[in-house]
């Protein structure tokens, strides 16, 4: 779905948790989320410990479909 | 005796050359032209009659060429239909692709051609039908002809086939199992140590899978003002309003949805659930957040790091689910961003 | 290290009233084998052994473990760590009975690493089990907690099947075998100097671990391999039972411990070792779901590999799936480290054929063997024996069975006729090298 997307010229960022995969089927820019179940808020942690680590990835996401690239990148993120 | 259909183009129908290519489509009865060679190598077949349809006339008005052939064909007796060869023709192995894929859509008939891989038929085509291997030029005719009728007596026999490689035809992108002699040179661990025996030599070897080349797309350009951009958020990890009103499926989905959360600043427990079967549902139940951060999107909204949020948030569900219906599903979720001028798009899957 | 493994043909295993091995006849005692193997785990409630031999109308389900009945001539336990006191793998004595295996059945109830074993018939070719004659051990437990889970441990029978295997081992223990295989490993420093022109060849495994709770997973001396990270190991070890299997992995990719026991492509480099090749030994590396872990293994089989000398690598995965990623970037790091690698797995390009047939690709991987495909499926009529229990397969969530399919109906059907993917075969892509399965374009 992000390859017909970005076909489409939109500039998309694929979020996930097996980034491999996403190379493999060959997503543009790609940010890393923390599990399966809870992409972006693992529910063993306070809510504000949750809260600070999805607002840093969504941030760093929105910051990928800012930045020019000219391979596949993963974007790394702090928390 | 086997029923077996030919199609030929207006050269090797013998109607003429470059000058006749607009013959429209007709059916003779019986094998004329290279039919009579695959009569020859027809076993228990024979070629009951034959399809001629200049190149042009195919080419140009497809559609209506099809149909014709198609009312010719449907009520004759066929087990068999076999386009070509079509060599290095062009628009030859378009039109055999084209009448090959349509016998065996809408007849139910399976339908074989030959071409050189030179040509834009084999990749148009090569996935959704069995092309052999052809020649570059017609003095390959026999040859053609006979790779052709291996592959089709086997069939028409009952006995079962050997796979691209062996039988001469272009991979299709379909893999499967074959049992070898059950010997200990055939086995897993011999072809191994033997194949890092060659790797190790430089000696040719050959691969059991070819991995093929990676289908990237091209990069498309960054936001040039990420303030003043719209920003649309799609999940495959089945975030859905609590009742699943498009009915999306839990695995192998079909079916995607759109919410409206121009009204939300962060999607509530119990209004949104995960209907995904893939993993253990709990923590996006409690909060749908941490799959589909509308919260987070809304935050970066209220204070100008991007220009807006769209409207809406897409589901589906990414499990099980082909890579073809995902394909499609895109492209239905397409028009509704271009409508709202979304510039960049956020997916989340799980 | 020098591993000597004397071998007897079991061409026929009887019951009787002693134990013994005479003229080609494996005789148990039925009932005194019983006593002992409840007698050691009270936590089995029920237990039976059947002979199932080549070519009967048998269907075996649910199959748990397969393990060849051999015994250890200086009085060490056959799998350290497991059936007894730990001790060093790799070097001494051994008896093995040849043609059979101790084949752990469930009595009622199955689980997702559980397979199917057809004796005869069509089915037969799917597992290398129908050439054996499966001494099977058919028990109940009273593992309640995982009673209906679709993982589970199986601890209680499978333990009960690596202590049968010694049991029954011990059977030969004064006796003179009809052969001997001999692996001679010489400490990889010392090597004869006519080696010196060979290349340097290592095989990297990765054993299956991904259960992050203890008790499913492949052990190393009876550790957990989910707690592990990559060490180098003599084969001579891995011939010697410093690994057994786990419960895990959906069965067709499973490596059971009798292929431990027998890996074949450890063989068929030694058969090579001093030839075309200097066997450097084994990278025994694992299989791991975290991402950070995977790499953390692949960094340190990289690492391992490099300090070694190694000039070539065959790496080879017990699963599909996830583990492909291991599989993968294990190959391609090797490959980036200047280590040309062979590759050996399974494949799953699902029932039409056309999926992608391993989870992640590399371009960088061209030299790969595939021993099989995952998603084909198998439709076979009923069998007249069934050793175990055929609902299993409807019922406990056996990986390539199921209870409901709107086209297909159920996997076990009331006639006893089944249909199933080829994930439900007992280590059916027999990835450890006796498959002779390919993959091809069709």
């Amino acid at each position: 779905m992000v390859k017909e997307v970005e076909r489409a010229g939109f500039p998309i960022v694929q979020m996930c948790n097996l980034i491999p995969v996403a190379t493999t089927v060959g997503a543009n820019r790609m940010v890393p989320t923390i599990s399966i179940p809870y992409p972006l808020g693992d529910p063993n942690t306070p809510k504000d410990v949750q809260w600070k680590l999805r607002y840093h990835r969504v941030g760093v996401a929105l910051d990928a479909l800012a930045t020019d690239i000219t391979e596949q990148t993963v974007f790394k993120v702090k928390i | 005796m086997k029923n077996v259909i030919l199609y030929l183009n207006q050269f090797f129908g013998g109607v003429g050359g470059e000058d006749k290519a607009d013959q429209e489509p007709y059916i003779v009865e019986g094998a004329i032209g290279p039919g009579l060679a695959f009569n020859a190598a027809l076993k228990d077949a024979q070629i009951t009659h034959t399809v001629v349809c200049g190149d042009n006339f195919m080419g140009s008005n497809t559609d209506e060429a099809v149909r014709r052939i198609m009312e010719m064909l449907k009520d004759k007796p066929m087990d068999f239909f076999i386009a070509g060869p079509a060599f290095q023709a062009g628009r030859y192995t378009v039109a055999c692709g084209n009448i090959c894929k349509a016998v065996m859509e809408q007849l139910g008939v399976p339908a074989v051609t030959s071409m050189n891989e030179e040509t834009p038929g084999v990749n148009m085509f090569k996935k959704d039908m069995i092309i052999f291997k052809g020649g570059n030029s017609a003095a390959k005719m026999r040859k053609d002809v006979g790779t052709i009728c291996k592959y089709v007596n086997k069939v028409l026999a009952g006995e079962p086939t050997g796979g691209a490689d062996a039988e001469g035809y272009f991979p299709r992108g379909i893999r499967h199992e074959l049992f070898l002699e059950d010997k200990r040179e055939n086995t897993a661990a011999y072809r191994g140590v033997q194949m890092l025996i060659k790797k190790m030599n430089k000696l040719p070897y050959q691969t059991e899978l070819v991995i093929p080349k990676k289908d990237v797309v091209p990069i498309a350009p960054a936001v040039k003002d990420l303030s003043k951009a719209v920003i649309a958020m799609l999940n495959t990890g089945g975030i859905v309003p609590v009742d699943n009103p498009d009915r999306i499926q839990s695995a192998s989905a079909t079916r995607w949805g759109r919410y409206d959360i121009s009204k939300m600043d962060r999607l509530a427990k119990g209004e949104f659930k995960t209907i995904h079967a893939g993993f253990d549902p709990a923590a996006a139940n409690e909060d749908p957040n941490v799959i589909m951060p509308i919260d987070a999107m809304r935050a970066y909204e209220k204070e100008g790091k991007i220009g807006r949020l769209h409207p809406w948030f897409y589901t589906t569900v990414g499990t099980g689910t082909t890579e073809a219906e995902a394909s499609r599903m895109a492209k239905e979720i397409i028009p509704f961003l271009q409508e709202d001028h979304v510039d960049a798009v956020i997916m989340i899957s799980t | 290290m020098k591993l000597s493994i004397g071998n007897f043909y079991v061409k026929d295993v009887v019951f009787g009233e002693a134990d013994s091995f005479k003229d080609g006849i494996l005789t148990i005692n039925k009932q005194a084998a019983i006593d002992y193997l409840m007698g050691e785990d009270e936590h089995i409630t029920s237990l039976d052994i059947v002979i199932a031999r080549p070519g009967d109308d048998t269907r075996i389900v649910p199959v748990i473990e397969t393990i060849e009945p051999r015994c250890r001539m200086d009085g060490r336990t056959l799998f350290p760590g497991v059936t007894g006191d730990l001790a060093p793998c790799g070097d001494g004595e051994l008896k093995a009975f040849k043609g059979c295996c101790v084949t752990v059945v469930g009595g009622t109830w199955g689980s997702f690493g559980d397979g199917v074993i057809d004796m005869g018939g069509e089915g037969a070719k799917h597992t290398y089990w129908s050439k054996l004659i499966n001494i099977c051990m058919v028990g109940e437990t009273d593992e309640e907690d995982e009673r209906h889970e679709q993982q589970k441990t199986n601890h209680a029978l499978r333990w009960g099947g690596h202590r049968f295997a010694e049991y029954l081992g011990k059977i030969a223990k004064d006796l003179e075998p009809e052969e001997t295989e001999e692996y001679v490993f010489d400490p990889v420093l010392k090597r004869s100097p006519e080696r010196a022109g060979l290349p340097n060849v290592a095989i990297v495994l990765q054993p299956q671990s991904q259960m992050e709770t203890l008790g499913y997973n492949d052990l190393i001396y009876g550790w957990d391999m989910n707690r592990y990270i990559p060490s180098f190991v003599s084969p001579t070890e891995v011939l010697d039972g410093m690994m057994i299997s786990g419960s895990f992995m959906p069965a067709s990719s499973k490596w059971s411990t009798y292929e431990f026991q027998n890996f074949p492509t450890i063989k068929e480099l030694f058969a090579e070792d001093g030839k075309s090749l200097n066997f450097v030994g084994v990278i025994m590396s694992n299989l791991n779901v975290a991402l950070d872990q995977k790499e953390r293994s692949a960094i340190m089989v990289r690492n391992i590999a490099l300090n070694l000398g190694v000039d070539y690598c065959i790496v080879t995965e017990e699963g599909y799936g996830n583990p492909d990623a291991d599989y993968v970037r294990c190959q391609v790091i090797l490959e980036d480290a200047g280590i040309p690698v062979v590759g050996i797995s399974n494949e799953c390009t699902g029932r039409d054929g056309k999926s992608q047939p391993l989870v992640t690709l590399d371009e960088k991987l061209v030299a790969l063997v595939s021993s099989g495909n995952v998603s084909e499926l198998s439709e076979l009529p009923a069998c007249k024996t069934v050793i175990g229990c055929l609902e299993a397969m409807n019922r406990d969530g056996m990986s390539g069975s199921w209870g409901y399919d709107e086209i297909l109906g159920k996997s076990a059907r009331d006639d006893g006729s089944i249909i199933m993917e080829d994930n439900n075969w007992f280590c059916g892509d027999h990835i450890s090298g006796f498959s002779v399965k390919t993959m091809v374009e069709m």
